[in-house]
């Protein structure tokens, strides 16, 4: 598993370029620390766009990567989400 | 063309009207597929038997569009638009869940690139006329007004192609006519329409107006829209239910009955089926949204819009429309 582990540096690359075409905002505008909803205007809508995105991307190299629909409330900010990812896509 | 997916399973009415409408549309020369479960009671009937894509599972008037999506992925919806995307079908129309309609649209379709949100535009009856097309009519509730002007784009574009209005105009709705009239947003909104090329602004208009002959195109948010539409379909029921209950009485049958050549044509002008429903704007495709209690007629019509949106290839010129101005 090791061979395969994705980078955190990775992960945050993939969450800021999904943001950026779902939102349609500049990568660079997008920090770990904003929120999705009070800080990036994103809707219920637009973070089921991410999570299908973000399965998708991490998917290609970790193919049982899922985002469990249980677990979505407690993903606030961009932080959480590449945390999330970096957890379970490389347990 | 390719066949429009029909969501068999949606609308509050079961298959029945589905497949009466899919039936008498395909005797009008549209090819339908059907997207419903392999024990689909209905496919033969006067135009023969109807194409299937099996799907098991169904999200209901009530299920939560995102959610639904999501758990239910051989639903009826996500079949259909899955089907689209996948180039089986042309477009897709449902008279289910309309948030999962949009879900499953966005989420399977995706959105036209540069398109910040997409919008549902609905057809507000105006007798003797041409419809109003409104949007946002519920897909979304907050909006910014970079949002409200691509609706005008959209809009516009859709206004053309499905009621031959050259260069409609567009208003955007607000409580007066001046452009400092209204919140900030609108406010904002008012200037970048102005300053939006390939838009025939005409500036703010009132509720008032959207069933007159001085807008073709009405801009607002989702939850002022929506507000609107319930508004207007409420009113038009009660007045017309009035209208009839007055005419009941014995001592106007006489009159009643000499009216009703005329009045009929009109009580149909006003009818939500005549139109079949409203559009997803800014999805890569075409999806329709009928009406929960949709008639046979109504999805037939629908087919119809469906068909014509993709004959003149609505999505391609949103596309363009939208790549331009963000140049």
């Amino acid at each position: 598993m090791a061979a395969n582990k994705i980078e955190r540096d990775e992960i945050l690359r993939i969450v800021r370029d999904s943001l950026s075409d779902i939102l349609e905002i500049e990568p660079d505008t997008i920090s770990e620390g904003q929120s999705f909803v009070d800080d990036l205007d994103a809707d219920s809508l637009a973070l089921i766009e991410l999570v299908e995105s973000l399965e998708e991307q991490v998917g290609e190299r970790a193919p049982d990567f899922r985002i469990e629909d249980e677990d979505l409330e407690d993903l606030k900010t961009v932080r959480d989400a590449v945390d999330y990812v970096f957890e379970n896509a490389n347990d | 063309m390719l066949p429009v997916a029909l969501d068999v399973m949606g609308g509050d009415l079961g298959p029945r009207p589905n497949l009466a409408g899919a039936h008498a549309a395909v005797a009008d020369g549209i090819p339908v597929v059907l997207v419903g479960p392999s024990d689909l009671d209905g496919r033969d009937g006067p135009s023969g038997t109807l194409d299937l894509i099996v799907a098991s599972e169904v999200i209901g008037m009530h299920d939560d569009p995102a959610g639904g999506v999501r758990k239910k992925k051989d639903s009826t919806l996500v079949r259909a638009a899955e089907a689209v995307r996948d180039g089986r079908a042309s477009a897709m129309i449902s008279a289910g869940n309309t948030g999962a309609t949009m879900a499953s649209a966005l989420l399977r379709m995706g959105r036209i690139k540069g398109v910040k949100r997409p919008a549902i535009a609905t057809p507000i009856p105006v007798p003797g006329s041409t419809p109003t097309v409104l949007l946002d009519a519920g897909a979304n509730a907050e909006v910014q007004a970079e949002w409200l002007v691509q609706f005008g784009q959209m809009g516009s574009i859709f206004a053309h192609h499905r009621f031959g209005i050259e260069n409609p105009r567009v208003g955007l709705l607000s409580i007066g006519e001046e452009a400092t009239k209204g919140d900030s947003l609108r406010k904002e909104t008012n200037e970048l329409l102005a300053a939006t090329p390939g838009i025939n602004f005409i500036g703010n208009v009132e509720g008032r107006d959207i069933m007159g002959t001085d807008v073709d195109v009405v801009v607002t948010d989702g939850f002022t829209g929506n507000v609107v539409l319930k508004t207007l379909e409420g009113g038009m029921k009660t007045v017309i239910s009035a209208l009839l209950g007055a005419f009941d009485a014995p001592e106007y049958k006489e009159h009643a009955d000499a009216l009703m050549p005329a009045l009929l044509p009109l009580y149909s002008s006003l009818s939500p089926d005549t139109y079949g429903g409203a559009i997803l704007l800014g999805v890569d495709g075409v999806c329709i949204i009928s009406h929960g209690s949709s008639s046979a007629d109504a999805i037939r019509n629908g087919i119809g819009v469906a068909r014509d949106m993709v004959e003149h290839d609505i999505t391609a010129e949103i596309t363009a429309a939208i790549a331009a101005t963000r140049d």
